[in-house]
């Protein structure tokens, strides 16, 4: 007998989202290009969309899941390469190639998923960092394909997209990431508001506990995998489409951490807010024209801070403070009014 | 009478030093057994080997005429063998309500799509709530619970599968008076009504001998006497 969790009673981490502040974002988001930005700034913005999608993604995993992954970029990875090659060598049209990534994201994401399942805490990252970095330097090490024309492909370099498109207004491509971030971002929250996504927070709380309450927790460590990576596949594949080259810096450990931060400061196992943290943080830094190293200093810094004086990051602060304030006029927990809520209207 | 549970040469060793030495047992369907050792006699180690935490070197188990030996913990709960812990491991970001859910829906008690109803026409989990005295405490995050909470909130976890052997591993301890006997009554009414088997982890034989029809005594990793109550 396996456990039925689609049928679990919908608890406070599926309370309504109160999205005002969201639709007001996205409204602010959905104006911005008729400012008349410059294609730079349109650019920072696409890609951090893109980026927005893969921290949620990896919060998915690290966050709800509490498997806490430093080789993310590999599914990201897999999934640029598999769009580079289906598209050029293959021959493949841009969506079939991308719906092909996606599912070789998913099932690399579902192969870390068995091999680390019996593993917990900071092994779980040891074993993703090291399978990620296997696959980097594999990437950034072998030209090993030969393209048309007899030059080489692979290494450094990376491998070129096979793209329909030779030049595609800055606007599109802005508004198809920002309209791929929103439709990710609410599929993962849907996710992890499920009744799985609350077996996977049980796992990520008290491993122990879970597994006493029938849980088979290598199962659901698994499925946490498949999923984060088949949306980190998914924004890995429109990053592919929108800078038209696989490069080894698509499994880079850098891209990783990346991911942890964006979560660590967004509010772990909240989705919105790597999303929101995601893309402050990437248009601020990028939007300033730093050079790279001075970014991964404001990256630690940022981190640093974070852990220091917000552990629960932006989002579990705001959250805790909510909650303290109700507790002390006498109210429920502000993140279990929800379920509250819902629980009179049903009287 | 057919045995619910056996175990029959139950041995377990850490690092060449033998903690169960041959256990033999059998708790019948419904029976309330008690097991009563001094510190470092294997109590704890017995409870794991039985709820499938940690395998035995040699013996075997067997639970409602199966094998169940090298069965894992989850897959024995949804068998109908649950066990509480001496130091509860809440989820500390989960409410009780979620907890309890969680346990439902992992040990296949009926209930359809939506949270429905179960037997007696209430939902499964507001009834194990309400039964557990945790009704008023369903949105508290199980991270703010008191120990008396936390133990009431293991009973609920256990009950979830309706289980057939309830195995509770120093639930009565550090718990005042009054916790102690609502746990206690709780106890006693699974038993009675729904014809649950326990075993009892103990430090406190008047409880023992006031819940249990049969107290096993635990020595040195052997069962040393057995005393009917």
């Amino acid at each position: 007998m396996t456990p039925r969790w689609k049928g679990i009673p919908p608890g406070p981490w599926a309370a309504p989202f109160r999205g005002g502040w969201l639709a007001a974002g996205i409204g602010l988001l959905l104006l911005f290009p008729l400012s008349s930005p410059d294609a730079y700034l349109l650019d920072v913005f696409t890609t951090g969309f893109l980026l927005a999608a893969f921290a949620a993604s990896w919060d998915v995993v690290g966050g709800v899941a509490g498997q806490i992954t430093l080789g993310h970029a590999l599914p990201f990875g897999v999934a640029t390469y598999a769009c580079a090659l289906l598209t050029t060598l293959a021959g493949w049209p841009l969506p079939l190639a991308c719906l092909a990534a996606v599912l070789l994201a998913s099932a690399a994401g579902t192969g870390v998923g068995a091999v680390s399942a019996p593993l917990s805490g900071p092994f779980v990252a040891l074993l993703t960092l090291s399978l990620a970095e296997i696959a980097h330097e594999a990437a950034a090490g072998n030209a090993f394909l030969s393209g048309p024309g007899g030059y080489a492909w692979g290494g450094e370099g990376g491998i070129p997209v096979a793209l329909p498109w030779s030049d595609a207004p800055p606007f599109a491509t802005y508004y198809a990431a920002l309209c791929f971030l929103c439709l990710a971002s609410y599929g993962m929250l849907r996710f992890s508001r499920s009744g799985a996504g609350l077996i996977l927070r049980a796992v990520a709380g008290s491993p122990i506990t879970a597994q006493a309450s029938g849980i088979p927790i290598a199962r659901f460590k698994r499925m946490a995998f498949t999923v984060g990576s088949a949306f980190a596949g998914a924004a890995g594949a429109g990053f592919a489409a929108h800078v038209g080259r696989a490069t080894a810096a698509d499994l880079s450990i850098e891209l990783s951490f990346q991911a942890a931060t964006f979560a660590a400061v967004g509010g772990r196992g909240t989705i919105v807010g790597p999303v929101v943290a995601a893309l402050v943080l990437h248009v601020l830094f990028q939007g300033l024209s730093l050079p790279p190293a001075a970014r991964v200093l404001l990256y630690a810094a940022t981190l640093l801070v974070t852990l220091r004086f917000f552990p629960g990051g932006v989002a579990g602060t705001v959250r805790d403070a909510a909650a303290r304030i109700r507790r002390r006029n006498g109210g429920r927990p502000a993140r279990h009014a929800g379920g509250a809520r819902r629980e009179e209207g049903k009287r | 009478m057919t045995s619910l549970l056996s175990a029959e040469g139950l041995t377990k060793s850490f690092n060449g030093t033998r903690v169960l030495d041959g256990v033999t047992f059998s708790v019948a369907p419904g029976e309330p057994v008690g097991l009563f050792g001094p510190n470092g006699s294997g109590k704890t180690t017995l409870v794991n080997i039985l709820s499938g935490l940690l395998p035995p070197d040699a013996g075997t188990i067997r639970f409602d005429g199966k094998e169940i030996t090298r069965l894992p913990i989850d897959a024995r709960y949804r068998l109908g063998i649950a066990r509480t812990f001496q130091i509860p491991h809440p989820y500390p970001a989960l409410s009780v309500r979620e907890a309890v859910a969680v346990a439902v829906a992992a040990g296949g008690r009926e209930r359809p799509e939506g949270g429905g109803t179960g037997s007696g026409g209430e939902p499964p989990v507001e009834k194990l709530l309400a039964r557990t005295g945790l009704f008023d405490q369903r949105f508290v995050p199980c991270a703010l619970l008191s120990q008396g909470c936390l133990r009431r909130l293991e009973f609920a976890r256990a009950l979830a599968c309706r289980p057939k052997l309830l195995i509770l591993d120093e639930v009565f301890s550090a718990l005042s008076a009054a916790d102690e006997e609502e746990l206690a009554a709780l106890l006693r009414a699974a038993n009675r009504d729904e014809g649950t088997a326990f075993l009892l982890v103990s430090h406190n034989p008047p409880l023992l001998k006031s819940l249990c029809r049969r107290i096993l005594v635990l020595e040195e990793g052997r069962i040393a006497r057995e005393r009917r109550v």
